[in-house]
């Protein structure tokens, strides 16, 4: 047996500052119709979409929790306040943005990141979108990006003609109780050949003791469009168990391209059960770049619909289970029309006890003659008091494809160490130079800004501790 | 139907011990409600009426006197061994994972057995020649519920052959088995099992494995016929250096459906193991493949593969992959890998432009494939019947 690699903890510090909750208004706890009705009325919405609200709570009401994946038994679903709406109305100048807010902005370096070309950073505090901004030139060519609660009533053919009809109230429980709670998020709407050359992003926040997260995120590209997105989450440290349940509708039109990508790093004590799916027409392209690091349970399968032919999917996702984390994640591909193509990459490291399940869905409809699909999943276990899964299903229904699936778990290749130690490179750092090659594939796939993030998560804490 | 009337039968003037183990398994029998199979839409299946099974179907050899070999069926005097082995099955059922067949057809299986074998290996014995067992089914016998036994005892070496069979193309049959197997300390235990029942009759097969030290089970399931076919492989490698292989073959036409299951459960250390299925699916054909690698904690420095390939022949067939790789330890190597599609065309073009017809070069290429499973079949006889039986039914 070889020496073992020592990786430490992400440093948490700089994401778990929390200010002391202060709040205009707050829901009762529990769920009732009452409840719905009065965010319903404080957020001013029309009359449908109060009455979605209703509907998707009834639903919620009678549908199981799901027996599968993560145990959510210690979730309390009847105390999650639902609505917490921070103490500030919606600003587009920085400098009226609260104190207390901002400052916890400032630690997450916001404002920077916008400085460097950002063309809009629309910052969820809670479950109200505060700070909103789009660089003008992207407004003169017809870019819509603004909070998803005026897109309700600014643009709401759009809205009502898209909003939760890739992802149902029928789904799942969660995504009923979406239907009825969501609350802020983000819209976006791209013309037709507009080409957003500068990433979208968008950063969540959770802070109130035992509020959920239920923002709704809703993107159009219309054909020919291209964007970036670019989502990010981090949530200050409670005792009370946290639930996040958003979701995210892509609508990926004809020849259209869209990149969606996710840093999930909530706090520790967070049930991340997120649901996000992209509806691909003919020639259009989804890629998917998803990194999931933080909260306690977390279930999370984007889905790709292959809707046109000769639509494409990408999914590079790396996700990383430290002590008492227990992340479920994995991709899903509809392949539904001919000389589609996927390729989904994956790869988990497991530390500390921690637990990584990979769990994938490929599936080819008797439309997707000539349709190619990959799928690669690698598993690192850094200890063998962690645990690794990988489930990759795959359902096929036609003969003109060709789909291949690989899968692979271990440790650290013990001859890969010994031939980099033989070229006169330490043992500890040959360690920490395989574990960044590992996650290179998905570090490489991130903006600078993310990637500097992502460094902040791993690299520079496996090289601080290894070396 | 299958009650405590047809228990109290079976188990007069039989022995004691084996009798009170069917009532124990009616008792849990009775309560159990019966799973479906929802990916192959098997919905509500309902068990065939009881028939006895009297069917000859040992090929006694010479050679073979140092072997036990001995009928379920018959009062035993050796029913306390028996009892011990099958005792070592307890509480070694792996919560993880693809969990095998229903309950409900294990327990029919132990309660209401109408024929099955109990053979063993003694210690330091090795048979050269396989033992062949022909279970056939015909108007007389149509229905089959065999609960067998095999073990191959420390440092001994066997191979047994199992033929499912039928020649009545009309006749509705139904099979259910279990076959429960130990491989004790470096001995070496092959088994061969071919399923080529009619369009009409219904298969349901549990095996279930325990190896020990360097000891080695080599399995090859051969899966050619049947309307519904629900097989289960599970085998737990317990010790240092214990080993297993499966090497499966299946041939699915017309509108039959597959659901096969195929489990390693590693607990010793440097144990190691492969999954290797190579099929066809033809018309509307359904198959689903389950395949697990479990390294449970403690199986330190312990190796699994898993590979599945598959051709698919027709627009209308639907394919089902259910590739596992669970970890619990650091230091272990596993990996799988499926690959699904049609023929080559450029081989098959290439076979064309050689004089082949369509027909002809397809059958060649799916011969190609399962030729190297087809090697390993220990019987000419029964080599070249199977080969024949594909050849037809790509044909056809």
């Amino acid at each position: 047996m070889g020496e073992k690699t020592e990786v430490n903890d992400i440093d948490r510090s700089l994401h778990e500052e929390k200010n002391v909750a202060k709040h205009r208004y707050q829901s009762a706890k529990g769920l009732t119709p009452e409840v719905i009705k009065e965010i319903s009325r404080e957020k001013d919405e029309p009359e449908w979409m109060l009455k979605f609200r209703l509907k998707a709570l009834e639903i919620y009401k009678n549908k199981e929790v799901p027996t599968w994946g993560a145990d959510i038994s210690d979730l309390d679903m009847d105390n999650i306040i639902t609505y917490v709406r921070p103490d500030a109305d919606l600003q587009s100048d920085w400098d009226q943005v609260p104190e207390e807010i901002k400052n916890t902005f400032d630690a997450l370096g916001i404002p920077e990141a916008e400085k460097e070309s950002l063309a809009g950073v629309g910052a969820q505090y809670d479950s109200e979108v505060v700070y909103h901004n789009l660089k003008e030139e992207m407004v003169e060519q017809g870019v819509v990006y603004m909070d998803m609660e005026n897109a309700v009533k600014e643009h709401e053919d759009l809205v009502k003609q898209h909003f939760m009809k890739l992802i149902t109230p029928n789904d799942h429980k969660f995504s009923a109780l979406h239907g009825a709670v969501w609350s802020g998020g983000s819209f976006v709407y791209v013309p037709a050949g507009v080409d957003v050359n500068i990433p979208l992003q968008s950063y969540f926040r959770q802070n109130a003791p035992g509020s959920g997260q239920f923002e709704h995120t809703l993107i159009i590209l219309e054909e020919g469009a291209n964007a970036h997105f670019i989502e990010g989450c981090s949530a200050p440290k409670y005792s009370v168990n946290n639930l996040h349940a958003g979701a995210v509708e892509l609508f990926v039109n004809k020849g259209a391209k869209l990149r969606y990508s996710t840093i999930e790093n909530w706090s520790r004590n967070m049930y991340n059960l997120n649901t996000k799916r992209a509806l691909v027409e003919e020639d259009g392209v989804i890629e998917w770049v998803s990194g999931s690091f933080g909260s306690k349970v977390s279930m999370l399968y984007p889905m790709s619909i292959l809707k046109g032919a000769r639509a494409r999917a990408e999914f590079t996702g790396v996700t990383f289970a430290a002590e008492g984390q227990y992340l479920d994640t994995g991709a899903q591909v509809i392949h539904d029309a001919p000389n589609t193509t996927s390729t989904v990459n994956s790869r988990s490291i497991a530390k500390d006890g921690g637990h990584a399940y990979y769990r994938g869905l490929l599936k080819a409809t008797r439309n997707a003659h000539g349709a190619k699909a990959s799928v690669s999943c690698e598993s690192l276990m850094l200890d063998n008091e962690s645990k690794s899964d990988t489930l990759p299903i795959m359902k096929l229904q036609t003969d003109d494809i060709d789909i291949g699936h690989e899968a692979k778990v271990g440790r650290i290749s013990e001859e890969a160490v010994f031939y980099l130690m033989s070229r006169g490179i330490s043992e500890e750092e040959a360690k920490a130079m395989i574990v960044r090659g590992f996650v290179e594939p998905i570090a490489s796939e991130l903006p600078l800004e993310y990637a500097v993030e992502l460094n902040n998560l791993i690299n520079l804490e496996l090289e601080g501790t290894i070396g | 139907m299958y009650n405590k009337k047809l228990v109290d039968n079976l188990t007069t003037g039989q022995s004691k011990l084996l009798s009170s183990r069917r009532r124990e398994s009616f008792d849990h029998f009775k309560y159990l409600a019966q799973g479906d199979y929802k990916r192959i839409n098997l919905i509500d299946y309902q068990f065939p009426e009881y028939n006895p099974y009297n069917k000859e179907y040992l090929k006694e050899k010479k050679g073979q006197d140092e072997l036990l070999i001995k009928r379920m069926t018959d009062n035993l005097n050796n029913e306390e061994e028996i009892l011990n082995y099958l005792d070592q099955f307890k509480d070694k059922k792996v919560k993880k994972g693809n969990q095998g067949l229903d309950a409900k057809y294990l327990t029919m299986a132990e309660a209401f057995y109408n024929t099955g074998l109990f053979i063993k290996a003694p210690k330091n014995v090795k048979l050269k020649l396989p033992v062949e067992i022909f279970y056939q089914l015909d108007q007389e016998n149509p229905v089959l519920i065999d609960n067998n036994l095999i073990v191959a005892e420390e440092n001994s070496s066997l191979t047994v052959v199992f033929d499912y069979r039928m020649q009545d193309q009309n006749l509705e049959a139904f099979h259910n088995g279990l076959t429960r197997v130990i491989v004790k300390d470096n001995a070496v235990l092959n088994i061969v099992k071919v399923q080529r029942f009619n369009d009409q009759s219904d298969n349901f097969d549990s095996n279930i494995s325990l190896v020990s030290n360097q000891g080695e089970l080599n399995w090859i399931p051969i899966e050619l016929g049947g309307r519904n076919s629900v097989t289960n492989n599970e085998n737990t490698l317990m010790n240092a250096g214990s080993r297993a292989s499966i090497s499966s073959v299946y041939f699915a036409d017309g509108d039959r459906k597959l659901d096969l299951g195929f489990k390693m459960n590693h607990q010793g250390r440097h144990s190691s193991s492969k999954i290797e299925s190579k099929g066809v699916l033809k018309d509307r054909a359904q198959k689903v493949f389950r395949g697990d690698l479990y390294f449970q904690k403690g199986a330190g420095q312990a190796k699994g593969s898993e590979k599945e390939e598959v051709l698919l022949l027709d627009k209308t067939v639907d394919s089902d992959s259910i590739p596992a790789l669970f970890s619990e330890e650091d230091n272990v190597e596993g990996e799988h890998a499926v690959s699904a599609g049609q023929i080559d065309e450029q081989l098959l073009f290439y076979l064309m432009s050689r004089g082949l017809t369509k027909a002809e070069a397809k059958q060649l290429m799916v011969e190609a494939a399962f030729n190297p499973i087809f090697a390993k079949i220990p019987l000419n006889d029964l080599k070249g019947s199977v080969i024949n039986d594909v050849k037809t039914r790509i044909r056809s």
